[in-house]
């Protein structure tokens, strides 16, 4: 009996790795790649809706941008996140030095938000370091 | 709640596979709503560019895909569309959605300003209040609208102000746009004129300020607070504008602004606000910082400028207005090849916020020649209308396709792009590469 549970778990062992053999394969050959498949927003059944004047559509996904490492990621999140997500950020195409300090600076004077100086300053060289035409990877 | 994005690189998934299987790493990789795609430098080299992975980011050139590069989303009631960005939330439409004059509202684009958008609302709460300047001001009930007033119904075609702005040169900041920050449907509502008739405008009355449920954190009279837009008391458009409670027969999506949002005929969708609550006689002009500083474009011809002469302070900014004539080639999209000899069609849509589309043309030569294309059926003059044209590609090759459309004004499109700081008012003829193959 306990030998052919062993027998079992080594077939599958067998199985599995054969699989990712031929996935392997086959992604080298350029038949597939590795990539993510999305997901589609679909009722799985007729949804519990009631008929009260309440209509709703649910929560909106959020989504963390991957920030590059570095001085000055931390006060990026701590203060852009209040109004806007950091996907802001690496939506942009490169910016030159000189924008991405005016655009530190418009969200400071036009739109209000309290950075302080040092902070500021961190976030502003942040930008330059990582997301110019010069500078700019991912 | 926020969906940590799996980001998972080549080498770590093979290791994946390696450890636990196939089934576990595909468990991994498709954990959360939306994600970025590992890059992946070994790409086998016979794939075509068409099939490879796009990368992250466009610039500091100019976009050279019809859409935006963002990742792909599922939000409620929407299909899976191009996400810029998920606070606010800005979502872009596929090019394949645009074959139809009329684009689903499920994969109608989507751009909010400020972080606090609804997505739920009380109908027993919410009002949509006529004041200001008024001897008789309102506060209806969707039901008001539904029972008290006439309903309209006329298709016009919605396109974000910054659509396209991933093509200026240089580039500008804001939302990186490819072509599908627009859409067309048939808005169903009532008239913006009859409810201010009934409230009975006080004289002196200047402009009509729409406001939305759409806040900010930002503090109360800043831009980052509150999403307001104006339009002049005198401006002829008002008597075209639509308070919309349907869109293509039905509720409008929560992302497109139900319960109901402005329709302003053949102007740009940044006065279309979303999710209205109040409509606002005005005897001053607005100077809110969306009227005043934001949505502002040179008073040049086609709004266009130069980063010297911006950099002088000298340019003259007036808020920007209709739409100029644009079309666009949607299919073939360049992604496939088409063999020599065999008869296609080319098929797209046209449009313009000064009147009716009268000519669309096509050129498969790089523009040296131009053929009229046929036209689809008249929705109304401010939607899109589709347009196509048979081509038999004669011998392999690369052609370079393009597409122009004029209006009922004898507005062209221009073969020159424009350039603002703002990244508005794009309407270049579009061109698209096709390659043909030989067929035998």
């Amino acid at each position: 009996m306990k030998q052919r549970g062993i027998l079992v778990v080594s077939a599958i062992v067998t199985l599995a790795a054969a699989g990712a053999a031929i996935l392997y394969a086959q992604s080298q050959n350029g038949y597939y790649s590795q990539t993510n498949l999305g997901d589609m927003s679909q009722p799985a059944a007729p949804p519990a809706l009631d008929t009260g004047a309440v209509f709703g559509a649910g929560a909106y996904p959020l989504y963390r941008a991957q920030l590059e490492p570095g001085d000055g990621k931390q006060e990026v999140e701590a203060y852009c996140n209040t109004c806007h997500s950091t996907r802001y950020i690496t939506m942009q195409p490169p910016l030159p030095a000189a924008t991405w300090e005016a655009e530190v600076n418009k969200m400071i004077k036009t739109f209000g938000q309290p950075i302080p100086d040092d902070a500021a300053a961190k976030i502003i060289k942040y930008l330059q370091t990582h997301y110019t035409p010069e500078t700019r990877k991912r | 709640m926020e969906n940590e994005i799996s980001r998972i690189s080549r080498r770590a998934l093979l290791k994946l596979l390696g450890a636990a299987g196939a089934g576990a790493a595909v468990g991994v990789a498709t954990a959360g709503a939306i994600r970025e795609l590992p890059d992946n430098p070994s790409a086998p080299a016979q794939v075509p560019q068409s099939t490879r992975r796009l990368p992250s980011f466009t610039g500091p050139g100019a976009n050279p895909y019809w859409n935006s590069v963002g990742p792909i989303g599922s939000y409620p009631q929407k299909q899976p569309l191009i996400v810029l960005t998920d606070r606010p939330v800005q979502l872009e439409t596929p090019r394949e959605f645009f074959l139809s004059p009329f684009t689903p509202n499920s994969a109608f684009y989507v751009r909010w300003h400020l972080g606090e958008i609804p997505n739920e609302v009380d109908l027993r709460q919410w009002k949509l209040r006529v004041e200001g300047a008024v001897e008789n001001p309102l506060a209806l009930t969707m039901a008001d609208l539904l029972e008290r007033y006439k309903h309209v119904s006329l298709a016009a075609a919605n396109q974000c102000s910054g659509n396209s702005r991933s093509r200026f040169q240089p580039r500008v900041a804001g939302g990186q746009w490819g072509n599908g920050a627009m859409g067309n449907a048939i808005w169903t509502g009532v008239r913006v004129r009859d409810l201010l008739d009934a409230a009975r405008p006080k004289s002196g009355a200047v402009q009509v300020q729409f406001q939305g449920l759409e806040r900010g954190k930002g503090p109360e009279g800043l831009g980052s607070h509150a999403f307001l837009k104006s339009l002049d008391w005198t401006n002829p458009v008002l008597d075209e504008c639509l308070v919309a409670f349907a869109m293509n027969g039905e509720p409008l999506p929560m992302l497109n602004g139900f319960p109901a949002r402005l329709v302003a005929p053949g102007y740009f969708a940044t006065y279309w606000v979303k999710s209205l609550e109040a409509i606002r006689v005005l005897d001053r002009p607005d100077e809110n910082f969306w009227m005043k500083t934001a949505y502002r474009v040179p008073d040049t011809p086609r709004g266009t400028t130069t980063p010297a002469d911006v950099q002088t302070g000298k340019v003259k900014m007036i808020p920007i207005a209709r739409m100029p004539v644009r079309s666009f080639l949607i299919s073939p999209d360049g992604a496939s090849k088409i063999p020599a000899h065999m008869p296609v069609v080319l098929r797209g849509i046209a449009f313009s916020g000064f009147g009716r589309v009268v000519q669309v043309e096509v050129s498969t030569d790089g523009e040296k020649t131009w053929h009229d294309a046929r036209l689809g059926e008249d929705s109304g003059v401010y939607s899109f209308r589709t347009w196509e044209a048979p081509w038999t590609p004669p011998r392999p090759g690369r052609y370079r396709l393009a597409v122009r459309a004029t209006d009922e004004k004898g507005n062209a499109q221009p073969d020159d792009g424009v350039w603002n700081p703002g990244g508005y008012l794009w309407n270049k003829i579009e061109q698209q590469e096709i390659v043909v193959g030989a067929s035998a």
